[in-house]
Formats: C-alpha cells, sequence, structure tokens
C-alpha cells in the first residue's frame, strides 16, 4: 500500500457514518477557516475533485522540511468561479505536481484549509481562488 | 318538521345552483400559444441582458451588514444567533444537502453565476448552480393561478415597463429563506410575495431591486437592490454546476465501468479533512 492511502483510509471508513448523519451545505459560510491565519505546506498534489459546487485538492505534504509527509485537504470555490477568478483549468494543477500551498486552516485542527494560492514548484506558475476576485476592473 | 326542513335544504340547493349558472364561466387561460413571428421579432426590442452575470458579493457582504430586514423579533433572534455563531467559526448551514437556495436567497446571497434567455412569453433565468436552478418568468400576460403548488422558486409572472423586467413571484415554499448571507436567513414560514424590478444600471451593470414581502417574519416589506455584472469580452461561458456531483469521487467499477463513488462530507458540505 502507498504509504499515503494509510493515511486516508482510516479517516474515510471512521468520518464516513457520522457524516452521513449530518446535513452537508453546498453554498456556505467560510468561518470554519481561520482567515486570519495562512499556513504553507509543500508536498505532491495526490487527487484533484474539479466538480460542483466546490474543487478540492489533496497534498501529501509537509509544513516544515524534515516532517513525515501527511495528507492536506484544500477546499476552494466552484470550477466555474475559478476559471474567472483565478484563471484556472481542469487541468491546472493535476496529480503528481509538486506545490507549495498557501491557505487558511480549519480551525479544528484537522489537516485542511481553505486554498489562497498554489504554486507549482516546477514553473512558478501560481493560482489562486478568491471570489471575489471576479469583481476587479478590466478582468477581461 | 322533517319534510319542512327537507324543503328548506332543496330549495337553497336549488337557488345555489341558480347562481351557479348565472356566472360566466370560468374559463382556464390559454398558455404558451404557439409563437407567432411577430413574437420573435418584438425580442429584438428588448434591451441587450445577454452574456455571464456575476453577483457583486462584496456588496452582498456589505448589505448583510447595512441593510438587515425588519426582522419579527423571533426571527432577529435567530439572525442574532446564527452571526454569533458564523463570528465564532461554526457558520451555520442554511442550503443543506444541495437543496436550492431558492427564492428570494439565489437573488440574494448566491455566489454563482447566471444567464437570462429572451423567448417569446417568457424570460428565464438560468443559475450556474444547483443543477437544477433556474426560474421562469411568464411575460405572455397570465396571472398566477389560484392556488399554485409551493415550489423553490415560486410562480413569476412579469411584463415590461420601458427596459425594466416587472416581476411578482407568489407560490414560494415556506422553506425557502430570506438570507442575508450563506450563513444568516430565515425561513419565510409562508404567504411570501416577491416583487423585482429588474434593469441595466449601466453598460454591463444589471439591477434587481427587491420588494420582500413576508408577513410571518418581516413586520414589513423589505427592500433591497442585488448588483450583478458581467464580463462583455464573453471570455468565461457559463458551465454546467450539479451540486450533487461534488458530492461523490469517480471510480473505476470491477466490469470498467466509470462510476460515482459518494464521499462522505462535514457538517459544511466540505470533504473530510484528514486528522
Amino acid at each position: 500500500m502507498k504509504p499515503y492511502l494509510k493515511g486516508i483510509i482510516p479517516w474515510c471508513a471512521s468520518l464516513g457514518l457520522a457524516a452521513a448523519a449530518d446535513p452537508v451545505a453546498a453554498h456556505h459560510s467560510t468561518t470554519m477557516f481561520d482567515h486570519a491565519r495562512s499556513v504553507k505546506i509543500a508536498g505532491v498534489v495526490k487527487e484533484v475533485h474539479w466538480t460542483n459546487p466546490h474543487v478540492a485538492i489533496f497534498v501529501l505534504g509537509t509544513v516544515k522540511d524534515g516532517d513525515e509527509p501527511t495528507m492536506w485537504l484544500m477546499e476552494m470555490t466552484s470550477p466555474g468561479n475559478l476559471v474567472r477568478a483565478g484563471g484556472w483549468s481542469r487541468t491546472a494543477v493535476k496529480p503528481g505536481d509538486k506545490v507549495t500551498v498557501d491557505f487558511s486552516p480549519l480551525r479544528d485542527g484537522k489537516k485542511g484549509g481553505a486554498l489562497k494560492k498554489i504554486t507549482l514548484v516546477a514553473t512558478g506558475q501560481f493560482y489562486t481562488a478568491d471570489i471575489r476576485a471576479q469583481e476587479r476592473a478590466n478582468l477581461e | 318538521m322533517r319534510h319542512r326542513l327537507r324543503a328548506m335544504l332543496l330549495a337553497s340547493l336549488a337557488l345555489a345552483a341558480l347562481v351557479r349558472a348565472a356566472e360566466p364561466a370560468k374559463e382556464k387561460p390559454v398558455i404558451n400559444p404557439p409563437p407567432a413571428a411577430k413574437d420573435w421579432a418584438d425580442l429584438a426590442r428588448l434591451p441587450d441582458w445577454s452574456g455571464v452575470w456575476n453577483p457583486k458579493i462584496t456588496d452582498q457582504d456589505a448589505q448583510a451588514k447595512t441593510n438587515m430586514p425588519p426582522w419579527t423579533p423571533k426571527a432577529a433572534a435567530l439572525v442574532a444567533h446564527q452571526l454569533a455563531e458564523e463570528k465564532a467559526g461554526r457558520p451555520p448551514p442554511l442550503f443543506v444537502n444541495c437543496l436550492p437556495e431558492a427564492m428570494p436567497g439565489w437573488m440574494l446571497v448566491t455566489h454563482n453565476a447566471m444567464e437570462i434567455l429572451f423567448t417569446p412569453g417568457r424570460v428565464t433565468l438560468l443559475g450556474e448552480s444547483d443543477g437544477n436552478r433556474l426560474r421562469r418568468i411568464y411575460t405572455d400576460g397570465r396571472p398566477h393561478p389560484d392556488d399554485p403548488d409551493p415550489t423553490f422558486h415560486g410562480h413569476s409572472i412579469g411584463h415590461w415597463e420601458g427596459d425594466t423586467l416587472v416581476v411578482d413571484t407568489v407560490g414560494i415554499r415556506p422553506q425557502a429563506f430570506i438570507a442575508i448571507s450563506e450563513a444568516a436567513g430565515v425561513p419565510n414560514n409562508g404567504d411570501m410575495r416577491v416583487i423585482e424590478r429588474m434593469h441595466l444600471a449601466g453598460k454591463d451593470i444589471l439591477h434587481v431591486d427587491l420588494e420582500v414581502i413576508a408577513p410571518k417574519v418581516l413586520t414589513q416589506p423589505w427592500k433591497t437592490t442585488r448588483i450583478f455584472f458581467r464580463q462583455r469580452a464573453r471570455k468565461f461561458d457559463i458551465v454546467e454546476g450539479v451540486c450533487l456531483e461534488g458530492y461523490h469521487v469517480e471510480k473505476t467499477d470491477k466490469d470498467g465501468n466509470e462510476i460515482f463513488v459518494y464521499t462522505p462530507h462535514n457538517v459544511g458540505g466540505n470533504r473530510i479533512a484528514p486528522e
């Protein structure tokens, strides 16, 4: 088994039942993320979920060099909004890409956050995910 | 005595029948007649609302603080609680399980784009989310049904006053939120009416002036203007937005078929983050 899967399977299994009983929201506030803080990780993209209502990226990464890599979940807005606000595409970031990610961390201490900026190490190309950036003048 | 009662009953029934016969037969109006060439040509006189319209979210943010609906005390208490929870990092989910933001929530707090289509006798709003986020606004002169089935977007009839589309909407589900943000809002609880005036306020700015009349939760009608803008160079098309898609992951099954498998989510609607 790949090392990162050891991490994924237990939390999927343990949380699956609990989550099934909860209502899920498609259009929600984001204050579960601490927008006053910013965390940076470096790692490798494992999965890209280019889906409505929210795009998500799983990154196997570390906060500090030398740490044991762990899986992090990055949440974003919808594909349509990412295209308009951040110049994304379905293939902008792909599994296997080495990246750094700046994000607002979850307040509950779990390994996840609201992505602010993801940078491809190979090229320096980066993408942001600020939904309000669509209001910039002369975006077209 | 019994005979007299029966005679009176028969007489009153006969009278009722006579009254009914005297009423003009109430005919159901013809709806969706086949459009004539003139109906298509008339569309050319309408203002240009084509393109992809995005909500001005920063104005939604501002109005959540500056333009509070005139809530009843009970509704105000709920909103105060929701705002406190959101501030504490526990945002209450309003729009759960991919149910639509509905009316007037869609117009008030959406973060997603929409497009507007004109066809004879009708204006159609299509939203880039929920898979079935659409409003049909009938402009063919029909009235509301007497007793419409309650729906998420209600029954809308509209007419043009110059370049302004005036829309009247009733028959909205009582569960539909009057929302001031994605975390704060109150179900309208029934008998709501929404009146909108949609018009261009600039070359690429659309204003939706709303009046929300909801006697169960508002002490008086509430007015607000919501702003939508378009990027006219049209580098961006509206895209499909099936809400439930993200609650699944793509897998290939043992027979080689590409399938969706449910993936767990937390109460906030996000995928579950690793511990």
